[in-house]
């Protein structure tokens, strides 16, 4: 990594993004949300690019830009439509509490507990620890958003900063390797949406509470 | 011509037999017959390479190491160690497999048609390898691979009659408490690896110094409770009375006869080999469970009228005398006796031997009874040795060694266990002392049961009259299955004379696992074979007794024949009856042969009696039409150990099932969300 300032900037993005989607009341707005923070990742990779430029790092940037910035965003808000849940973003927690979970999160990365993690890269150890705890808000919006399309989201965003991470740390997958993830988030997302459509037509509802009626 | 024999090379041959009988039954399935003789035939020419071989280790004296590591996965190490205790196991091993798998050339055949013959042979060659490799492994991983491989087959195997949904339920028992079995042994082998670093005995056994008490003293419970399963120990033993009735009989002979010996066999490798010194405690606990287990496995087996079930309760109790060899052992190498700890470690390895030789005897022709009798019910035996004298010959031969009765070789296994713990009476101070008084009067006790419960066995299945239409319609077993069940037989007598060579050479293998010398030495023989212990304490000559027991009957029966009766005729006319005619009815049943010491026993056993009466006239119950006992007893540890467990794993799975696995995906995520941070924080304070 060597833009001292970009770099900073990017994984504080991918951060708050991901403390805002918490707070975000409109689906749509969860979804502008996770554009936002993939262009932010995928700013993190065209810097890596300026420093070591390669065709397969250049087709990642050009992949990540369609998959995670438009169509992936894209996806979202149709289903946002199709099933008019545009407002029914619902928590488990109010959004003090869930602030205050955030805020312990973070703590608990950057206390010492974490030091052999972020000392992965001694220079870095501050951004490793922001991608750390973007994982772990992401996984939080999972467990306290009711809304499946929420969870779908919280998994984009995990993704997002399990890649960010990687990067930071010095832990950078091969090309080939980001290529075949983003693959495989693309598909993924086709059978999500599948799947929420059918479980929408089963239960005429997103919230995953409801979704326990299909144990049976 | 030793050194060829004594060769990896007939391990190898051995292992390939096997290998191709099991292979080639399973090719051969078509044709149950050509499955039958081919999986028979190897595991037959398997077992005799393997005894071959066995035998010239012991007589060369030497160990066979084989090892193999591999730097890309170290912990799928290969070794094997095979020395004099492991080379012992193998010949008991393979003397067992040998008959049996000649009486199985017969046995099988009722399965034709009826079962893949096939599955039957690849499994059967696959226990016996698995069971050779068990006691020759000397590395952690690989000893839970084969010992695995072994519970499996053996599981198989018992559920292979599958028709009969009881098999089935068996198999499963037998299944979970292996497994249960296995997790422990998994655990105690783990604890040693983190203490010494390697999975390897011989490495174990150079540490063992550096490791802290605490852990080989958990290390020592770990593999108690793991072995004790497979060996049967009370209250571990619940699978063993199911699972080995429900087996082929002479797969039932392999499991009671030698599998439950492997679990022996480890309990002696680590508790008396590797993990040496242990502490005076160990050998309590041990003789302890000792007691327990053949105590109640005989009093159980008083109260059985299924003869298999009747005969696996007799492996418990066997097992409990074999254990009380072990637990002296223990007991006195930790107090520094080495040469008690060589005599009670030689009483222990004789009767492993024995039991094994005695018992698949009896599982044989308990198996040939029943092929005749459709039933392993006794109730509804009687008078098969008039239909089956063979079968009823070979049952007794092997009642009188299980019943520890001169000259058999039950008795002299059991007259050295008795040696062994008459020295811990003279030789230790009080309160041990008062221990080995107790587990002698409690061998005592075990012994005289083992006689009642054979009377009982052999009396009501062969003597007096059919009392079934099957049994009026039994048939003499098939001649490879009476040669199976003669060889044993033989060898019951064999063993029996020569006790005092085949004694002496257990000593030299006791004191090789006790590392004890040739100074260790209690017992001797002296040239007229006479068996000494403790320099004349006590003195048994076996050609001697059994030249008595054959005289005194002759030189009777000469006597009164040509000397008393010489001028009489002998006449055959009918039993007396006073005046009624004798029928089975009057017979003494199982049950009622049984009922007294069952009630003098019924603290323990917790005995029901249940009278009923059916009338002529149900309405005026004057006359009645026929009148029944039923005598049942309670498994005590089904009630108060096994049943409570159950119930609260009942009541956990509701906690799951509605508290923890409640169907909401957020609650699934928030637990991998904590699990994620606990992990996360053990990393960072590790």
């Amino acid at each position: 990594m060597n833009s001292p300032l970009l770099v900073p900037i990017l994984i504080t993005v991918i951060y708050l993004t991901s403390i805002y989607m918490h707070l975000a009341k409109k689906n749509n707005g969860v979804a502008g949300l996770y554009a936002l923070q993939s262009v932010a990742l995928v700013l993190l990779f065209v810097s890596s690019f300026l420093a070591n430029p390669t065709v397969l790092l250049f087709l990642v940037i050009v992949v990540s830009i369609i998959v995670k910035v438009i169509l992936a965003p894209r996806f979202f808000n149709r289903l946002v439509t199709r099933h008019k849940v545009k407002f029914t973003v619902s928590s488990y927690a109010n959004t003090p509490v869930t602030l205050i979970v955030i805020m312990f999160i973070t703590a608990f990365v950057n206390s010492d507990v974490f030091l052999p993690i972020t000392d992965l890269s001694a220079s870095n150890s501050t951004y490793v620890a922001l991608a750390i705890a973007a994982m772990l808000v992401s996984i939080f919006l999972m467990v306290n958003r009711k809304s499946a399309l929420s969870q779908i989201v919280g998994v984009l965003s995990l993704e997002n900063s399990i890649v960010a991470f990687g990067i930071i740390a010095g832990l950078e997958q091969s090309a080939l390797l980001q290529l075949g993830t983003l693959f495989d988030i693309f598909v993924w997302m086709l059978v999500a949406t599948v799947f929420v459509s059918m479980v929408y037509r089963h239960t005429g509802s997103l919230v995953v509470t409801t979704m326990r009626h299909l144990k049976d | 011509m030793m050194s060829a024999l004594a060769s990896p090379t007939m391990l190898i041959a051995a292992m390939a037999l096997f290998g191709i009988g099991g292979v080639g039954a399973v090719l051969l399935r078509k044709s149950d017959r050509l499955a039958n003789y081919w999986s028979s035939a190897f595991a037959l020419f398997g077992s005799v390479t393997a005894l071959v071989f066995a035998v010239s280790m012991l007589a060369s004296g030497q160990t066979f190491v084989a090892q193999t590591t591999s730097d890309s996965f170290p912990l799928l190490s290969f070794a094997l160690n095979i020395d004099r205790l492991a080379a012992f196991f193998l010949v008991t091993i393979s003397i067992v497999t040998f008959f049996c798998s000649l009486y199985g050339i017969g046995y099988i055949k009722q399965y034709y048609g009826r079962y893949n013959i096939g599955y039957l042979g690849f499994l059967y060659n696959l226990f016996i390898v698995a069971m050779l490799l068990v006691v020759t492994s000397s590395n952690g991983i690989f000893f839970l691979i084969v010992w695995e491989i072994m519970s499996l087959a053996s599981y198989f195997l018992v559920a292979y009659d599958r028709h009969d949904p009881e098999n089935v339920k068996a198999g499963f028992l037998y299944l979970v408490m292996t497994h249960i079995g296995t997790a422990f042994i998994l655990l105690a082998f783990i604890l040693l690896y983190v203490h010494t670093g390697s999975f390897d005995f011989t490495v174990i056994q150079a540490a063992m110094p550096t490791v802290p008490a605490h852990i080989k003293d958990s290390v020592f419970l770990l593999a108690l409770i793991g072995f004790g399963v497979k060996a049967g120990i009370i209250p571990l033993h619940i699978w063993l009375p199911a699972a080995h009735p429900a087996a082929p009989s002479h797969v039932s002979a392999i499991m009671s006869g030698v599998m439950i010996k492997t679990g022996i066999y480890m309990m002696i490798r680590l508790f008396l080999d590797v993990l040496q010194p242990a502490p005076l405690w160990w050998g309590i606990v041990v003789l302890v469970i000792a007691v327990a287990s053949c105590v109640l496995g005989v009093l159980y087996a008083l109260t059985e009228h299924d003869i298999k079930r009747l005969l696996a309760y007799h492996s418990i109790e066997n097992i409990g005398i074999i254990l009380l060899g072990v637990g002296s052992a223990l007991v006195f190498s930790a107090l520094g006796m080495s040469g008690l700890a060589v005599l009670a470690l030689t009483a222990a390895l004789f009767h492993t031997l024995n039991h094994a030789i005695f018992k698949s005897l009896l599982f044989l022709s308990a198996g040939s009874v029943i092929h005749a009798t459709g039933t392993r019910n006794m109730e509804k035996y009687g008078g098969l040795i008039k239909l089956m004298p063979a079968t009823g010959l070979f049952f007794l031969v092997g009642s009188i060694a299980i019943s520890a009765l001169p000259p058999l070789n039950g008795f002299f296994s059991e007259w050295l266990t008795f040696q062994a713990l008459f020295q811990g009476i003279a030789q230790t101070d009080f309160y041990i002392k008062w221990l080995f008084i107790g587990v002698t009067a409690a061998l005592a006790l075990t012994s005289g049961l083992a006689v009642a419960c054979f009377v009982k066995a052999f009396g009501v299945t062969f003597l007096a009259r059919p009392r079934s239409q099957r049994a009026e319609k039994a048939h003499e077993a098939s001649a490879v299955m009476i040669a199976g069940m003669a060889g044993l037989a033989v060898l019951c007598v064999a063993v029996g004379v020569g006790s005092s060579w085949i004694i002496a050479q257990l000593q030299t293998i006791a004191q090789g696992v006790l590392s004890a010398g040739d100074h260790a030495t209690l017992v001797t023989v002296t040239s007229g074979h006479i068996l000494s212990i403790a320099e004349g304490f006590a003195t048994v000559s076996a050609p001697l007794l059994s030249l008595l027991l054959i005289a005194v009957p002759l030189v009777v029966w000469t006597i009164t024949r040509f000397g008393i009766n010489r001028s009489q005729r002998v006449t055959t006319g009918r039993t007396w009856d006073g005046g009624t005619d004798l029928t089975s009815r009057m017979e003494i049943t199982s049950t009622g042969f049984a009922r007294s010491i069952i009630l003098i026993f019924r603290g323990l056993l917790k005995p029901s009696l249940q009278h009923s009466v059916e009338y002529e006239d149900a309405a005026s119950r004057l006359i009645p039409r026929s009148r029944s006992v039923t005598l049942s007893v309670q498994d005590v540890y089904r009630r108060y150990l096994y049943r409570p467990v159950f119930i609260g794993f009942i009541h956990l799975s509701h906690w799951i099932k509605n508290g923890i696995q409640n169907g909401n995906i957020n609650a699934y995520i928030l637990y991998i969300l904590v699990v994620l941070l606990v992990m996360l924080g053990l990393v960072g304070v590790w």
